[in-house]
C-alpha cells in the first residue's frame, strides 16, 4: 500500500445557517480545501463523501453527487458514505484506501450538512418491530438519555461530580474563543454551566451538543503528488473503521444480555481507535494530542480511558490537574470540540481531521499544542459505527 | 369504565406471579432477547434455536437518569408534562432492559437499587383509557 498525503483543508464555520444550502456550506469548504492544497478542482480524481440524514442528497444520500454537480461535472467516480455521525470518519477511510491501493492519486474528501431544529430523532420509522420507535413509544427514552445513563454509571462507579462534568464543558469554550470556526466563542463559567436547564439528570444543556449547519474538505493525494506540490504535508498514519460487538454493554434498541465483563461499551469506537494504534504503531505515549466525539461532556471522561490512555477513574483527575488542556500531557478536543460546535452530523469527522492538520502544521492559534507531531480523531455513529484516524507531520 | 390498554401488543404480561416481559431465548447459547427475534445473533452460537421466554419480575438498576424535558414524538405522556425517571436495569434472568421507574420521587432513584418489573400506567388516551406499559419499582426492605 502506498502512503497518503493531507494537502488541503478547509471548513465553512459551524453554526446556524438558515438562509445557505448544505451545497452552499460544502461549496466554502471545498474552495477551501482546493486553494490550501494548491490544486484545481480538476485535479481531483474521486470524491468520497459522508451521506447525509438531514440535507441535500436529494433524499438518497447522494452528497458527493450534489458537491460534483456544483463544482463542475468532470465525470469523476464518487462513493457515498453512510453511517451516521460516523460518515465523516468512513469518507475518509475509504479515501485514503483510495490513494493508498493506487487506483487514484488525488482524492476529495467531503462532507456536509445542515440539521433540523431540536434534538435529533433517532429513528423516522413508526413500525411496532423496529425497536427505536418501540423504546421510544413504551418509555419515552429519546436519544440524549442514553448519554445521561452512561454518565450515571460513572458516578456510580468512580464519583465523578456534576462539577467535574461542568468542568469539561468550561474548558471546551475557553479554546473555543480561540477557534473561529466554532459556533460557541465566550467563554462560560462552572456557575453558568451548573445553571443551564437540566435536560437528562445528571446532564445539562451546556453539556450536550445542541445540532448544527457546517461543512468540512479535504485533500488527499500520493506521495509523489505532495511532494511535488507542497513543503509541509502530513501523513496519514492510520485509519480504521469498526462496527459494535453483539457483546457490547449498551442496550442499543429496548434491551440486550447482561454483558459477562460488564465493561465493553462503545465498541465500535474502541476497536477503531485501538485498530488504527496498531496499524500505526503508535501507542497512547505517541499521540499528542486527541480530537473525540464529544457529543456530551461524559465522552471525554470515558473514551480516554477505553481506548487506554488511562486507568479507569483517572479522567477526572486529568481534567482537574489540566492535562486534558493543549499545554497538558493529554491535550483532548483543543478545537472546542463538539460542546463548543455543536454537532452537522455527517461533516464531524472531517471537522476534526481539519483540526488535527492545523494543529500538526502549527497553525491553531491561542488552541495550539505546542509542537504537536501526531493526532487522532475519533468517531461514533448511529448503527454503531466508528471511526479512528492517526496524522503524523 | 375506562379500559387499560397496553401501549403494544405482545411486550409483556401480566402473571399471578407478577409482570413478565415477552421475548426469546437462543436454546444453543442462552442469549436473551427482547423483543421476541427469529433467530439468535450471537456470533459465536453453534446453531439457533429461538424458543419463547419470559423475563423479570427481579432486577437490579444498572443506572439511571431523569427525563427532565418533554421527550419529542412518537413518546407519550400526560399532560401537563411531569419529569420521570428511567433506568437501566439489569434482570436476574440475564437481560438488560430500559424501563420508567414508577415512583413519585424521581430524584431518589440510584444506581444498584434492587426493582421489580411491574405493569403501570403511562399515559391516558383520548377517550380516557389508561394506557400501560412495562416499569420497574423500587424494592423497599
Ligand atoms: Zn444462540
Amino acid at each position: 500500500m502506498r502512503e497518503v498525503a493531507v494537502i488541503g483543508l478547509g471548513m465553512h464555520p459551524w453554526g446556524k445557517f438558515g438562509d445557505k444550502s448544505v451545497q452552499q456550506l460544502c461549496r466554502v469548504a471545498v474552495d477551501a480545501a482546493l486553494k490550501d492544497a494548491g490544486v484545481a478542482w480538476r485535479d481531483i480524481e474521486a470524491v468520497a463523501a459522508a451521506s447525509s440524514r438531514f440535507s441535500g442528497g436529494r433524499g438518497w444520500g447522494l452528497n458527493g453527487n450534489d458537491v460534483i454537480d456544483d463544482m463542475g461535472a468532470t465525470g469523476i467516480p464518487v462513493y457515498n458514505l453512510s453511517a451516521g455521525c460516523a460518515a465523516g470518519g468512513n469518507a475518509f477511510n475509504v479515501g485514503t484506501m483510495l490513494v493508498a491501493s493506487g487506483q487514484h492519486d488525488m482524492v476529495l474528501v467531503v462532507g456536509g450538512e445542515k440539521m433540523p431544529k431540536g434534538f435529533i430523532q433517532t429513528s423516522g420509522v413508526e413500525e411496532t418491530t423496529d425497536p427505536e420507535y418501540l423504546r421510544q413509544v413504551c418509555i419515552g427514552v429519546p436519544g440524549p438519555t442514553f448519554w445521561a445513563f452512561m454518565c450515571r454509571r460513572r458516578m456510580a462507579d468512580h464519583g465523578t461530580t456534576e462539577e467535574q462534568l461542568a468542568k469539561i464543558a468550561v474548558k471546551a469554550r475557553k479554546l473555543a474563543v480561540h477557534n473561529p470556526n466554532a459556533r460557541f466563542r465566550k467563554e462560560t463559567s462552572v456557575e453558568e454551566v451548573m445553571g443551564s436547564a437540566l435536560v437528562s439528570y445528571p446532564l445539562r444543556l451546556f453539556e450536550i451538543c445542541p445540532v448544527s449547519d457546517g461543512a468540512a474538505a479535504v485533500v488527499i493525494c500520493s506521495a509523489e503528488k505532495a511532494r511535488r506540490l507542497t513543503t509541509r504535508p502530513l501523513w496519514v498514519a492510520a485509519s480504521a473503521i469498526a462496527t459494535a460487538r453483539f457483546d457490547d454493554g449498551i442496550p442499543r434498541g429496548l434491551a440486550g444480555a447482561v454483558p459477562k465483563d460488564g465493561k465493553a461499551y462503545h465498541s465500535e469506537a474502541a476497536a477503531a481507535v485501538r485498530k488504527a494504534m496498531e496499524k500505526a504503531a503508535i501507542g497512547p505515549e505517541g499521540i499528542d494530542l486527541i480530537e473525540l466525539q464529544d457529543n456530551t461532556v461524559y465522552y471525554e471522561l470515558s473514551f480516554p480511558e477505553e481506548w487506554g490512555f488511562c486507568e479507569p477513574g483517572e479522567a477526572e483527575h486529568l481534567l482537574e490537574s489540566g492535562a486534558t488542556l493543549p499545554t497538558g500531557r493529554l491535550p483532548i478536543n483543543p478545537s472546542g470540540g463538539f460542546i463548543s460546535f455543536g454537532e452537522a452530523t455527517t461533516a464531524q469527522g472531517l471537522f476534526q481531521i481539519c483540526e488535527l492538520g492545523w494543529q500538526l502544521r502549527g497553525e491553531a492559534g491561542g488552541r495550539q499544542v505546542p509542537d504537536a507531531k501526531v493526532g487522532l480523531a475519533q468517531t461514533l455513529g448511529l448503527g454503531g459505527n466508528g471511526s479512528g484516524t492517526i496524522l503524523k507531520r | 369504565m375506562a379500559d387499560r390498554i397496553p401501549v403494544a401488543d405482545g411486550l409483556f404480561a401480566e402473571t399471578k406471579d407478577g409482570a413478565r416481559l415477552i421475548g426469546s431465548r437462543c436454546a444453543s447459547c442462552g442469549t436473551p432477547y427482547f423483543p421476541k427475534v427469529d433467530w439468535c445473533r450471537h456470533p459465536e452460537c453453534a446453531a439457533s434455536k429461538i424458543e419463547d421466554a419470559g423475563f423479570g419480575p427481579d432486577g437490579t438498576i444498572w443506572s439511571c437518569a431523569i427525563q427532565d424535558y418533554p421527550p419529542p414524538a412518537p413518546a407519550k405522556f400526560d399532560k401537563p408534562y411531569k419529569p420521570y425517571a428511567m433506568a437501566v436495569v439489569d434482570l436476574a434472568d440475564g437481560l438488560r432492559v430500559l424501563g420508567q421507574i414508577k415512583t413519585d420521587d424521581i430524584r431518589s432513584v440510584k444506581p444498584d437499587m434492587k426493582v421489580t418489573l411491574v405493569v403501570d400506567a403511562l399515559c391516558h388516551d383520548d377517550a380516557g383509557n389508561e394506557v400501560v406499559t412495562w416499569k420497574f419499582e423500587v424494592n423497599h426492605a
